[in-house]
């Protein structure tokens, strides 16, 4: 059944830079902003712009992202032609087959499923990022332009350019150089990861890339440059609204608070619904005590203490007397009576005992030793003990660096 | 094949619910913060591996049909089997327009849908009932008791309607009398809740449409009580069948009550309803909520107290909302001040708008309007 676009969505990364969190889930299903996990937004974003065949390439820890992917019914992706397809990678006649060596491998590996649907074009995602995107407006610059490739890129401030891949355009926003990291930036226009590509022109480069020992079979790395090199004509496609890179334990806070803000990611905007799976749960309760102010509460809580500016997810219990300031509570954590969390990220079912304090207010720390507090999903705090900021524990309560 | 059926009745009217049953039966009327009456049955009989259920419609029933679309979300649209509406489609007794008088009337309209049940048993329910009962407990005690037809009942005395069956039990909880309409209730109060085999059930259905009885109580329990095994299963959780509108306020009422939640939201037991893409609710810092049951979605900037708010309800700065039951999507102005009112779907209150009634005897808004 040919398809004139589908997407591709990186899904395998550890996101090892998420440690505690990503210990036993792949990146994309971690969860965000009270009812989401991150690969959410991508699915959403590709059901709402009407692309509605979407492989998803699965290699790290993938039971529960399979689990929560299932049939694709929540993103609408349950189709009888195209839909949701998870993409693992697999043997091959002879022992050959192979982990997915790099993003471009990741592809590589599934030209034959590509094939299937015969694409004129194919939308390359990660599941890593926070944002509300219509691709297909993408497509439309791709195809408008002729482009054999087009990079979306995000305006960023000049003094953060040198962290991100940077694109130099010409006057028509077509791609003349790309710079990873560069310490002098030429531009700010920074890539976000999302391509777009010809099908027909990227299967050959992609078999030829993979020809190539010496290359790390990375879009970034490899492929983007070899297509510049080439003389491609590469498309800068300029995206202007909310986008965020969640792949840090600070990254993914602070998104958490700029959803909370109710800004730029606004997601009760009925226009782009964010879709997830949630387990049915009855509505939360608010106890005769408690005082909630500045937060997101969802479905199957319990508050009967002291909540400011934090994301509650389902099924998050905080007793009397406990209190909540700056914090994301993912779902089943539970802060016992008396306790005190301050900015930290508490993964699934932790617990926080009685009387307990997790992190610290950054004004009363020296800032150089002030950071949020992570509390990987399981992980058990006693009555009375406490978790200094900056301090990240994962199930077993050992401490983890960064 | 061995099995359990079930079938839901979703016909009764009750005129007492008034703005709230206009446009829908009282099994589709919202309850809980984000349920439909229904989907405590529905999910009752899904949680004990109930595959084919049937709920048997009369009038009015567009909201339900739209609530319950194809069964998916309670895990029933199959290929075989699993969710079957059923509007009267057999109406042999050309009563035109006019009501099911009673349950073995709509069983005798839906008769060539019984025929092809597929289980072995069936468990009969209603469907304007909160109630989240482990049926396959039920069934486990009826195959065990070897009865003909096991009927649920409490020995509760709160909150009894008026039209409530008792039962009067012997030894081994076999039933002997069946009374209604009695001064002095004594016995048990049945829940309206009846495991039968699917052989059984065709044959009182025929033979009630020989004899033209509709009733199930007074044709069934009271005049085959001699002939038939019946067993009573007593069920002391929590359970509501709510026919006013005090009595939908005051049951709404009792969601804020801890033990109550827990009754009827067991973890082991969850209610399923229909989904609906809305993102977590939001309180913002000049707003406050207490003592209150809150759905996703909604957006706080005023104080609630002690009331009830469904999916998708905001209530603007400034405003108050205390003791009342809002539904999907209704809106709260600023500056606005409402107490004791049950506002349905969509109600906007506008800005400044001041409505106070009492617990004793709560205002309505019908569907859609605005104050």
């Amino acid at each position: 059944m040919k398809k004139e676009c589908i997407a591709m969505l990186l899904a395998g990364g550890q996101g090892s830079r998420l440690y505690v969190l990503t210990s036993n889930v792949a990146k994309p299903a971690v969860p965000f902003g009270g009812k989401y996990r991150i690969i959410d937004f991508p699915l959403s974003n590709c059901t709402n712009a009407g692309i509605d065949t979407v492989g998803v390439l699965t290699q790290y820890k993938p039971l529960e992202l399979n689990g929560y992917i299932g049939s694709g019914q929540p993103w609408d992706l349950d189709r009888s032609s195209g839909g949701v397809h998870i993409l693992p990678p697999y043997m091959v006649e002879g022992d050959k087959g192979s982990w997915y060596k790099g993003t471009a491998n990741a592809i590589y590996q599934n030209i034959g499923f590509v094939d299937m649907y015969d694409p004129e074009y194919v939308v390359i995602l990660s599941g890593d990022h926070i944002y509300k995107m219509n691709y297909m407006k993408m497509v439309d610059a791709h195809k408008a332009a002729g482009a054999t490739c087009t990079i979306s890129v995000l305006e960023v401030p000049w003094d953060e350019a040198s962290r991100f891949g940077i694109m130099n355009v010409d006057s028509e926003d077509n791609i003349v150089e790309f710079q990873e990291k560069p310490k002098e930036p030429k531009s700010n226009l920074a890539s976000m990861g999302i391509y777009v590509f010809t099908w027909q022109k990227l299967r050959q480069y992609l078999i030829e890339d993979e020809a190539d020992a010496s290359s790390s079979n990375d879009f970034g790395k490899n492929i983007i440059p070899k297509m510049l090199t080439a003389g491609e004509k590469m498309l800068a496609y300029r995206f202007s609204g909310y986008w965020k890179d969640v792949g840090t334990l600070e990254s993914l806070w602070d998104a958490n608070m700029d959803m909370l803000s109710r800004g730029e990611l606004d997601l009760l905007d009925a226009s782009w619904p964010i879709y997830s799976r949630l387990p049915d749960q009855p509505p939360a309760f608010m106890g005769r005590e408690a005082r909630v102010e500045h937060t997101v509460v969802t479905q199957g809580c319990d508050v009967e203490g002291t909540v400011f500016n934090s994301v509650l997810s389902d099924s998050v219990v905080i007793e009397e007397g406990a209190e909540v300031r700056y914090s994301v509570l993912m779902p089943g954590a539970h802060v016992k009576r008396g306790a005190l969390v301050q900015y930290a990220i508490l993964g699934e079912h932790v617990q926080v005992g009685q009387d307990a304090n997790v992190g610290g207010d950054p004004m009363d720390y020296d800032p150089d030793k002030w950071g949020i507090s992570v509390l990987g999903p399981g992980t058990v705090i006693a009555d009375r003990e406490t978790v200094a900021p900056n301090t990240m524990l994962n199930c077993h309560h050992e401490e983890v660096r960064r | 094949m061995k099995g359990l059926h079930g079938l839901i009745f979703a016909y009764e009217k009750h005129l007492g619910l008034r703005e709230l049953t206009e446009r829908r039966s009282p099994a589709s009327v919202p309850f809980g913060g984000r349920y439909r009456i229904i989907d405590f049955m529905l999910s009752s009989m899904v949680n004990a591996g109930i595959d084919d259920v049937g709920i048997i419609l009369q009038s009015n029933y567009q909201s339900l049909l739209d609530h319950v679309g194809s069964g998916k979300d309670w895990d029933l649209s199959r290929k075989h089997g699993g969710l079957r509406l059923l509007p009267p489609f057999h109406m042999d007794q050309c009563r035109g327009d006019m009501g099911y008088r009673g349950r073995m009337e709509a069983l005798a309209s839906v008769a060539s849908y019984l025929e092809k049940i597929r289980q072995d048993h069936v468990v009969l329910a209603n469907g304007d009932t909160v109630i989240n009962i482990p049926l396959q407990k039920v069934y486990e005690a009826h195959l065990r008791s070897g009865a003909d037809i096991t009927c649920v009942c409490t020995t509760k005395r709160d909150n009894c309607p008026d039209d409530a069956t008792y039962l009067m039990v012997g030894e081994d909880s076999a039933v002997t009398s069946v009374e209604f309409n009695v001064k002095q209730p004594a016995g048990l109060r049945a829940l309206d809740i009846y495991i039968l085999s699917k052989e059984l059930l065709l044959q009182l259905v025929n033979d009630c449409k020989r004899t033209a009885d509709y009733s199930f109580r007074t044709a069934v329990l009271q005049r085959m009580a001699a002939q038939l095994k019946l067993r009573a299963y007593v069920w002391d959780g929590y359970s509501a069948k709510i026919h006013t509108l005090q009595e939908y306020y005051d049951r709404s009422m009792e969601m804020m009550d801890p033990a109550i939640r827990r009754d009827l939201f067991p973890r082991e037991r969850p209610v399923y309803t229909k989904e609906m893409n809305v993102s977590s609710t939001y309180v913002d810092p000049d707003g406050g909520c207490v003592n209150s049951v809150v759905a996703d979605g909604c957006t706080i900037e005023g104080t609630v107290e002690n009331s009830v708010l469904f999916r998708g309800v905001s209530v603007a700065k400034g405003a108050k909302v205390s003791n009342c039951i809002l539904m999907q999507n209704v809106s709260v102005g600023p500056e606005a001040e409402i107490s004791c009112v049950i506002a349905d779907k969509n109600v906007k209150i506008t800005e400044g708008c001041t409505l106070v009634a009492s617990g004793r005897y709560p205002m309505a808004l019908a569907k859609d309007s605005e104050v």
